[in-house]
């Protein structure tokens, strides 16, 4: 892919160039506040007129509900991060969701056939480090699209789990699974501590290492990167087994809270990826970060469970989510054609 | 250098076509290929006329499903109760169109990223369908009471050709001559290789790109009222079945052209590709799981071998726009 990328350069596209720096900065800084305090309001709204929103046990709760859906976004963060996020060419991981399906059928199989956790856990890890190294050798080595690799590697992803599961639910536990849907200290449940574990991590090499950077700058301007000296497609190879790795460790949380590997992890693919866009409009500069994933699917989660103690329709929940992205987006698109 | 880019799709055609005919005795039967025809290949083409064309000029459609659920949640709705068949039909148009208007909206005047306006789309559509049907509740139409038109969309045929392929073949022919031989084909071209120059030259970008959307959700209405004919019912979201198919035959097919842009006869042999593999693997005897894992590396190794012959001739292929 990158020696064809200087074509398209000739011209900048329409939309897309970078604003001058005072007034973008204003606007960013808008869209910023305005999306925090969203957030905010939501949150006060909710414990305003939800009954036990406000409970400590109930926050608790949802930073649970979105773990499993949080930590995939924090792959699909990664890829986006490395891949630059115009989202047909740039990064995208589409067989995340399957990925973690595979994961948690390998995982509950190992488990079924009498091994141990320690095998189970190796094999888990290896499953989704290996969809990821397949999508980094498509996407890096042979230079397809990532949007088409990854799709067809879902694919694959999803037949392998089919075959592994015959579509039905297979039960698993063990006393890791145990630890993770045990006991909640302090309050928070495991997967809620597993899923901040993970933000932190990658927070910590993401957003204050010089190879966090130098992801940035690799999704930010392939071109100017490599002619930097960065290599290049180390980075993004990287990020694609790094998120083959978050499916990984999302696939036990999911094990862990169903009791077993269920069919239908493909259906959480969409939300996934609109949970790592909208995390966009929480960072200074518009861009995938950690923290605005984290914040993203906190707010989702914040969502379902204000919806579920009100009574509203659960029903309602999808299409609010979709009046956000297009209200963020449309609001971050103006801002960056009025800042021109 | 361009023979095994460009062949490639056709190469791989050819090849499973004759190894399942070889392999199989069921699969060259006049009964089967038409089976693969009218159940497989007919939906999935019309949907893939949309998708291509909006990949083509740039963008892409995530909302096909949801414009085939809303046409044929009118459409059914309405010969339910009773309307005239002439108002359920366009009702299911107008249904189908309204998606495309919402996102031409989106995408055209408000200048929203195709990826995301129709991503968002397709949530409020899945939101607006559970809504309706209390959660998702099929409608299913009582065989006896459906109006003769009704089944004749369905199960007719004319002069022993099934009334659906005669639909697919219209619509790609449509489909084929707004993208090949007018000026708006001509415009959307130019809009998906260079925006900015598209843009600077003059054209009605907005206009342009509103018009994809529009014909993207006509081509998905049409689909839709197909499929509630078919199976005489609506099923909530089941359009979405169809997304990532038409996507894959779609980029599939740009292997096809020597630029790697989307082509009305290329998407047409990816769609059939995949319909043939899968058909295929079924009469070979492998159960539905191995299928998908069949697709999955059957559609990887064309994506392979096109990518990997075009990144030989450097420079020919815009892949990345390094937009950002």
């Amino acid at each position: 892919m990158p020696p064809d990328s200087v074509t398209m350069q000739v011209a900048p596209a329409a939309d897309a160039a970078a604003p001058p720096p005072r007034r973008g900065e204003t606007a960013r800084k808008l869209l910023r506040a305005g999306s925090l305090l969203t957030f905010v309001a939501v949150f006060a709204v909710f414990a305003a007129t939800a009954p036990g929103f406000l409970n400590a046990g109930n926050l608790a709760n949802i930073v649970g509900q979105v773990a499993v859906i949080g930590v995939l976004a924090l792959g699909m963060t990664l890829v986006v991060v490395g891949g630059g996020n115009d989202v047909v060419r740039g990064g995208i991981d589409l067989s995340l969701a399957n990925n973690l399906g595979l994961c948690a059928a390998v995982y509950a199989t190992v488990l079924g056939d009498g091994w141990g956790d320690g095998a189970a856990l190796l094999a888990t890890a290896a499953t989704g480090l290996l969809v990821g190294a397949v999508n980094a050798v498509s996407v890096v080595l042979l230079g397809i699209l990532p949007l088409l690799a990854t799709l067809a590697v879902m694919n694959v992803c999803a037949g392998l789990e089919l075959v592994l599961t015959h579509n039905t639910v297979v039960a698993a536990s063990s006393p890791v699974l145990d630890v993770i849907a045990g006991e909640y200290p302090a309050g928070v449940p495991v997967l809620g501590y597993v899923l901040l574990g993970a933000t932190a991590v990658l927070f910590v090499v993401l957003q204050l290492t010089p190879a966090g950077l130098r992801l940035y700058a690799v999704g930010g301007h392939r071109e100017a990167a490599r002619a930097a000296g960065l290599p290049v497609g180390t980075y993004v190879a990287a990020s694609y087994l790094g998120s083959g790795l978050c499916a990984a460790l999302a696939s036990l949380l999911s094990v862990a809270l169903l009791s077993g590997s269920t069919t239908g992890s493909g259906d959480m693919l969409l939300s996934v990826v609109v949970t790592a866009l909208l995390g966009v409009v929480f960072s200074r500069r518009l861009v995938a970060t950690i923290p605005g994933t984290l914040l993203s699917a906190l707010f989702v989660g914040m969502l379902i469970n204000g919806f579920q103690l009100l009574n509203v329709s659960s029903y309602w929940v999808n299409g609010v989510q979709g009046v956000l992205i297009l209200l963020v987006v449309a609001a971050t698109s103006t801002l960056r054609r009025e800042a021109r | 250098m361009r023979t095994p880019s460009r062949y490639a799709l056709v190469v791989a055609l050819i090849a499973v076509f004759a190894f399942f005919s070889v392999a199989t005795t069921t699969f060259l039967t006049p009964g089967n290929l038409l089976g693969i025809l009218v159940n497989n290949f007919a939906l999935l083409a019309i949907v893939s006329m949309g998708m291509t064309l909006a990949i083509a000029a740039g963008g892409i459609d995530l909302s096909v499903g949801t414009s085939i659920d809303i046409a044929s949640l009118v459409f059914v709705a309405a010969v339910a109760a009773h309307q005239n068949f002439a108002v359920a039909l366009i009702g299911a148009v107008a249904g189908g169109l309204a998606v495309g208007a919402f996102n031409a909206v989106l995408i055209a005047a408000l200048r929203v990223t195709p990826f995301l306006a129709t991503l968002g789309t397709l949530f409020i559509g899945q939101s607006v369908q559970q809504l309706s049907t209390s959660g998702g509740q099929p409608i299913y139409l009582i065989t006896g009471h459906v109006p003769a038109a009704f089944s004749f969309i369905g199960h007719g045929t004319v002069l022993g050709v099934p009334f659906t392929l005669i639909v697919v073949a219209a619509v790609v022919a449509a489909f084929a001559a707004i993208m090949g031989r007018s000026l708006f084909g001509r415009r959307v071209v130019a809009l998906g290789a260079q925006p900015g120059v598209a843009w600077y030259s003059g054209l009605r970008v907005s206009r342009d790109t509103a018009l994809v959307y529009l014909f993207s959700a006509l081509a998905c209405a049409i689909a839709g009222i197909l499929l509630s004919c078919t199976v005489r019912a609506y099923v909530p979201l089941s359009g979405n079945a169809y997304l990532l198919n038409a996507i894959g035959a779609t980029f599939i097919g740009t292997t096809f052209s020597p630029a790697g842009r989307p082509s009305v006869i290329g998407t047409l042999l990816g769609v059939l590709l995949l319909n043939i593999v899968a058909n295929g693997l079924l009469l070979i005897g492998w159960n539905f799981y191995w299928q998908q894992v069949g697709t999955g590396v059957l559609i990887f190794l064309v994506l392979v071998i096109s990518f990997g012959s075009r990144r030989l001739r450097s420079g020919a292929v815009p892949l990345n726009s390094a937009a950002s």
